[in-house]
């Protein structure tokens, strides 16, 4: 962590806190004070800029809003609805990947023919397809859950295949030699190798996922986190669009120290191959 | 355990060979696309024939209007891109550099990145209206938390015993930030580079497509209304060869120079 600034700015003026017991405490007090100060810069700013509380809100309209909201009941309403998209949509774009990835990465020959298309589809990104997906469907949550599988299926499939690729040949005749069968050349050798590769991918999935499912409720949905955000800048009511991007991003702070962080470590950072980058 | 930095030697030969395989799977896709349509009775807004979106195509690339639009989409990534990073680089060293500045701003930071750029879409069109200023605001945003966090990795990731080394040979102030800390930092920036462009491409597209008034995402949403299928497939494959083109001719070529040529390969 900070190690390398603390070994170089021994003379700042945290180092006197040492003696003192606040010491232990002090990054949570920092953290808490940073917030405090986004707050009342945001409560100035409202101030200085003497806008309509509809167009510029403040943290006391918002906060009213937020307790508004879920004591009507439409905020969990919202949350639950964003929900069930994201976790069903990464769901089956992951098997959607992992099926073809086993289908196409079973032969190095397969898996070179595809790569190519797969990339020229990832590239294509899902964002561009919503278009497409609409006139197919209309407005609604068909459009989200295709746009949701397409942006995790690509990556994972990608990396999976470029994976299998990079497994060196002298270890698979290395096993071969010894005696395995194809099915325990994939078992022991492939699927171990490209198991860093998947994991990858469906962190870039999960990351590209959540923002497409931001765009799709603003563009295809009456419910959701999306929809609120939308909505509320729809009926200048700009309290509930912030109450709404607040709540998003919890959940994918919920969702990413929860689910991806331990899953990654469990998987990646225990045999060192550690490729975390960035996640704007 | 087989390292995913074994890549490049597959990947070397399959080049060398020359993968003309590959184009099966294209020419297969292609063919149902141009049967489809003739065999059965698809409507126009379903699935455009061929003949139609190359037309299209032809015709937009005579009136200009494509490049216009593709100019005005890569000129807004560019300089969000530029506006981004003037303000990331700062901010992430300060955080990297010091223990009071990381510990007062970034559980704010992590909590604003969290929330996705396009999430700010509807407010940015109140605030600036549809067009170039909301498109523009998401896309700075989104670029801007994706490198703060290759910045601050990167400072950090550079060894304490090269700062020493900075001192002990008598640099001071700037120069240490000047030889030592953009130098090392640059390294995981130009790593994370292409995941940071992936984010502000799809910030882009998405941006163009809820408050533009121009640009290539702006006018495969706009066909959608008058279903103009021929349109919106013209606009789907230009922003996917677009990416690629920029990821072959940029990205590519970067990592290789730079990080490969290092040996600070991460993947």
């Amino acid at each position: 962590m900070s190690t390398a600034a603390g070994v170089i700015q021994s003379g700042a003026p945290w180092a006197l806190a040492g003696r003192l017991p606040l010491r232990r405490h002090m990054p949570l007090i920092l953290g808490i004070a940073g917030f405090a100060i986004v707050i009342a810069l945001w409560e100035i700013s409202a101030l200085a800029f003497g806008l309509s509380v509809r167009l510029y809100p403040t943290p006391l309209s918002v906060l009213h809003t937020f307790v508004d909201l879920i004591r009507k009941g439409i905020l969990p309403v919202h949350v639950t609805d964003s929900l069930a998209r994201y976790v069903s949509g990464v769901a089956i774009g992951t098997v959607v990947a992992v099926v073809l990835g086993v289908l196409f990465g079973l032969n190095r020959f397969v898996a070179r023919m595809m790569l190519p298309l797969v990339n020229f589809l990832y590239a294509i990104v899902e964002v561009s397809w919503i278009p497409l997906f609409v006139l197919w469907f209309g407005y609604g949550p068909k459009v989200i859950l295709l746009a949701l599988i397409y942006v995790v299926a690509f990556p994972v499939l990608f990396n999976c295949l470029t994976g299998v690729l990079s497994v060196p040949q002298v270890y698979v005749n290395a096993v071969r030699s010894l005696g395995a069968t194809r099915a325990q050349v994939i078992r022991q050798v492939i699927l171990p190798a490209i198991l860093p590769n998947f994991m990858t991918g469906f962190r870039v999935g999960a990351g590209f996922a959540f923002r497409a499912l931001v765009f799709g409720e603003v563009i295809a949905a009456q419910t959701g986190l999306g929809f609120l955000i939308f909505e509320g800048a729809q009926m200048q009511d700009t309290s509930r669009t912030v109450v709404g991007m607040i709540s998003m991003g919890v959940l994918w702070l919920f969702f990413d120290r929860v689910y991806l962080r331990p899953l990654e470590r469990a998987t990646l950072e225990r045999w060192g191959m550690i490729a975390g980058e960035g996640q704007g | 355990m087989a390292a995913p930095a074994s890549a490049p030697a597959p990947a070397a030969r399959m080049r060398a060979s020359g993968n003309w395989i590959a184009l099966l799977p294209f020419a297969v896709l292609v063919a149902v696309w141009l049967v489809v349509p003739l065999t059965m009775d698809v409507p126009f807004y379903v699935l455009p024939p061929i003949g139609t979106v190359i037309e299209t195509l032809w015709d937009k690339l005579a009136s200009g209007e494509l490049w216009s639009d593709v100019l005005s989409s890569l000129g807004l990534l560019f300089a969000g891109f530029v506006i981004g990073n003037a303000l990331a680089f700062p901010l992430g060293i300060a955080i990297a550099r010091s223990r009071f500045v990381s510990q007062l701003v970034q559980p704010v930071v992590i909590f604003m990145q969290s929330i996705a750029g396009i999430a700010w879409v509807p407010l940015a069109i109140i605030w600036f209206g549809l067009g170039v200023g909301s498109v523009l605001f998401v896309i700075v945003n989104t670029i801007f938390f994706a490198n703060l966090y290759n910045v601050i990795a990167g400072v950090r990731s550079i060894s304490p015993t090269l700062f020493r080394a900075v001192r002990s040979h008598g640099g001071r102030g700037w120069q240490i930030y000047w030889h030592l800390v953009i130098p090392g930092a640059l390294l995981q920036v130009i790593v994370g580079l292409r995941t940071s462009m992936a984010y502000g491409w799809r910030a882009l597209v998405a941006g163009e497509m809820i408050a533009g008034s121009s640009g290539i995402g702006f006018r495969t949403m706009e066909a959608v209304q008058w279903y103009k299928s021929d349109v919106v497939v013209l606009g789907m494959l230009i922003i996917g060869v677009l990416w690629l083109l920029m990821d072959r001719i940029l990205f590519v070529p970067l990592e290789a120079r730079t990080v490969r040529r290092w040996g600070m390969i991460h993947r």
